[in-house]
């Protein structure tokens, strides 16, 4: 059954359970590469735009393709956890995924500290470590096995736990819940949002220097030629075809 | 109409600055300040006539005025001197180095996040990445405690500040719509056009009754001097790679290094050093980020612009025998009435494509609430305005709506079918919500700052009231769904102006009681906020101080 965009059905607050419909109303990434290949803009890929440009910008966002390991920051006891962390805050469960592990990992052996702490929290680098810990003293504790090892609805019962500031116990004394996940989170949305291949699932024009932006209206009339509409899962032949029925 | 308004309405568009060629120095191929190896140098033990502790809204511009007077300056900056060519990118997260991320404590009931909203670090200041909203105070933000019963009264009207507003609204200059709220005034540059996803939420207002105007943004609307007309390209919080945001790097740096201003780039203020027996500041002692090693940069006189963190404490780490608990704090009141603004954000969904990532983010905005208002059951009030966060942005914000995981992922998807408006409350000054010293230490071995921050009633009625306006608003809008966070900016006060000792850490000039030289020119100075974006007034109030130092007045 086809969606039409301008309704908002799909939102998680718009409907019952306050969670999303599954993904398979959205169309497979026809074009370029978003997590999962799904996405809301099958036909628009970023990197279209990419001569327009400026070098300095090209370097830093096409240097996020090739985010690779090893991991400098977290050890290799801490990795399963991280992995699975990152993966269960950003609905991530199949490839291609955007490396948020390995991004995180990154702004963390680097010191790129985001200017501030809480006094009665750790630093960053140890708020990590304590929360990926806590992940599985409590995996541990609710399930008998290693976070890591837990099916997805498991996972996304400790994070949601997480979410709400309500873990306790082990680890999860040395530090204010509440705002672990915000210090965590902020580094996990850095990463992700800041990933070309997120860009083409949202369908965000990107960078835009020396270029900028010429249209500005609302509807059809907001696109540039390089941008392409939103679309869903439907056949486009048969849409018009029942359209002309 | 007054005859003023009429006269600068016919001349917008040609209406320049008389005493600052910024516009012209820059180049028009390139966005560097140009001339930077001939910029004048001065030695460690010349004596110079000011030096002055940071390179943002409030030091550059009082650098700008005396350097025209013949006055020789030196600026410390801690961060870069950037060449935004270079340094400066399309980019959210590719930006962090704008922002000041040094290591900084947060506490109170209600801790306020610093780093890339809030604090700047280079030259230029926050400004490089603020918005470009360039509000003035209202009359009324002068004297609260007389009007309101809440707040202070500062020492000087807004009628004092108000031919400086005029002059740095030129320079930057300011575009937008006659301005019908505070003191009704004209803008030098005509609105900027409107986008869809800003029309829709002016529509929503329009149909809860509430007036907006567009603007006013520093950014220019047409060529200014060798300065480039807005590209629209959206990434003003990530600095502007065009030259076209009005910002101390384009507005004042320039003329005032051609006037013989050295802006000493990468350099830490550390300690104003102080005569024992006269209490006359003889210099700054400074750390130079590539060795760490120590140098004391003699001056006649010395001005702090670090803004409301890092001014109070380069105070507060400034002790001698005569300021035992640091310098100007004998009433211990340096770090004091720290203040920001509420500023949560509400977002609606529309059916239409907006992509509201395209355009400056600051576009329309509304001051029918910034008074006192006792129906509303609070003191003074706030400002609404259009914003446009980029995917992080957007993605924090989701997050703050309580989403996550799958739901995350869903509303990001979304993201052009939204449009978000804002508002700034002005929370009141409070003597326990301040800035003290850590006992953490910097890479320099100097403590660092911690702000504790509190919200009282009055904020919180505030808050909840302003949220529910912009909520309306977006329902007024026929938005499909709506998304809101709690969320606090700017910065103001720590340091502020008084009519005694007991009273402020600075006189009317921005004189640190008790010492003959030592001035503080940044927003820290403000003993209210308004409800208006702090840029354009600390700007202004350097203009001031300028105007008085070189007349003498202030000596």
């Amino acid at each position: 059954m086809a969606r039409d965009l301008r309704r908002p059905d799909h939102l998680p607050k718009r409907r019952p359970d306050g969670q999303p419909p599954h993904p398979s109303w959205l169309p497979r990434q026809r074009r370029g590469i978003t997590p999962q290949m799904i996405g809301r803009y099958p036909d628009y890929d970023v990197f279209d735009a990419e001569p327009t440009w400026d070098e300095q910008t090209r370097r830093v966002v096409k240097e996020r393709l090739y985010a690779r390991g090893p991991l400098r920051f977290f050890a290799s006891d801490e990795e399963p956890a991280l992995r699975a962390f990152c993966d269960t805050a950003t609905a991530q469960d199949a490839e291609p995924r955007v490396p948020v592990a390995e991004m995180v990992d990154r702004k963390l052996a680097n010191g790129w500290l985001d200017g501030y702490r809480y006094h009665d929290m750790p630093s960053d680098e140890e708020t990590w470590r304590i929360v990926l810990s806590g992940l599985d003293h409590t995996a541990q504790e609710r399930h008998s096995r290693p976070f890591a090892e837990l099916e997805a609805p498991a996972r996304e019962e400790i994070v949601g736990s997480l979410a709400a500031g309500k873990l306790s116990g082990g680890p999860w004394e040395e530090l204010n819940v509440g705002r672990a996940w915000s210090v965590c989170m902020r580094a996990i949305l850095e990463a992700f949002y800041s990933h070309p291949w997120a860009w083409n699932e949202i369908g965000f024009g990107g960078p835009a220097y020396p270029r900028g932006f010429m249209r500005l209206g609302q509807g059809a009339e907001v696109l540039e030629p390089f941008e392409t509409p939103g679309a869903t899962d439907e056949d486009p032949v048969r849409a018009a075809a029942e359209l002309e029925r | 109409m007054s005859a003023r308004t009429a006269l600068q309405r016919l001349l917008k568009g040609s209406v320049t600055p008389a005493a600052n060629d910024s516009r012209f120095l820059l180049d028009v191929h390139s966005r560097a300040i140009p001339g930077r190896e001939r910029m004048r140098r001065y030695r460690d033990d010349d004596e110079v006539d000011l030096v002055i502790v940071g390179a943002g809204a409030g030091g550059s511009v009082l650098a700008q005025r005396l350097a025209r007077r013949g006055w020789r300056i030196v600026i410390l900056e801690a961060g870069p001197f950037w060449d935004p060519d270079e340094d400066w990118v399309s980019d959210e997260a590719g930006s962090r180095h704008l922002y000041w991320t040094e290591p900084r404590v947060i506490g109170g009931e209600h801790p306020v996040a610093l780093g890339k909203n809030n604090s700047g670090r280079g030259v230029g200041g926050s400004m490089v990445h603020y918005a470009g909203y360039a509000p003035r105070f209202h009359p009324s933000d002068f004297e609260t405690r007389t009007r309101d019963g809440v707040g202070a009264d500062w020492p000087i009207s807004y009628e004092e500040l108000k031919p400086h507003y005029e002059e740095v609204e030129r320079e930057l200059p300011v575009a937008g719509q006659n301005w019908p709220w505070g003191d009704p005034h004209a803008y030098p540059q005509s609105p900027h056009p409107v986008t869809g996803a800003a029309a829709r939420l002016w529509q929503g207002a329009k149909r809860c009754g509430i007036e907006m105007r567009v603007g006013p943004v520093a950014i220019v609307n047409g060529t200014f001097g060798n300065r480039p007309h807005c590209i629209y390209r959206g990434y003003c919080l990530q600095g502007c790679k065009v030259n076209a945001k009005g910002s101390p790097y384009v507005s004042h740096l320039p003329d005032a290094i051609e006037h013989g201003v050295e802006v000493r780039a990468n350099c830490m203020a550390l300690r104003v050093e102080i005569e024992e027996g006269s209490g006359r500041a003889t210099g700054v002692t400074y750390a130079t980020e590539a060795d760490g090693r120590h140098h004391l940069q003699r001056a006649r006189a010395v001005a702090v612009a670090g803004y409301s963190i890092e001014t109070p404490r380069l105070l507060l780490n400034s002790t001698s025998r005569r300021f035992p608990n640091g310098l100007g704090n004998n009433s211990d009141l340096v770090g004091r009435y720290v203040m920001v603004q509420g500023a949560s954000q509400t977002a609606g969904r529309f059916p239409e494509e907006l992509r509201s990532y395209k355009a400056p983010p600051p576009e329309v905005s509304s001051e029918q609430f910034y008074e006192t208002d006792e129906s509303r059951g609070f003191a003074r009030g706030f400002s609404i305005q259009t914003v446009a966060p980029l995917p992080i942005g957007w993605a924090e914000h989701v997050l703050a709506d309580g989403h996550w995981g799958r739901a995350m992922r869903e509303y990001m998807r979304d993201y052009n079918h939204w449009a978000v408006i804002g508002v700034l409350n002005e929370l009141l000054p409070h003597p326990e919500n301040r800035v003290t010293l850590a006992d953490e230490k910097d890479r320099y071995g100097q403590p660092v700052a911690r702000f504790d921050y509190t919200l009282t009633d009055n904020d919180k009625r505030n808050m909840e009231f302003s949220t529910d306006v912009i909520t309306e608003i977006l329902h007024a809008a026929e938005a499909q769904d709506v998304l809101t966070i709690q969320r606090f900016a700017h910065l103001i006060g720590g340091a502020r102006m008084g009519r005694s000792p007991e009273e402020g850490v600075v006189n009317e000039d921005q004189r640190i009681w008790e010492t003959p030289n030592v001035y503080v020119t940044d927003g820290s100075a403000c003993p209210t906020q308004g409800s208006a974006n702090p840029a354009l007034t600390i700007m202004a109030m350097s203009s001031r101080l300028a105007e008085r130092l070189a007349g003498g007045a202030a000596r």
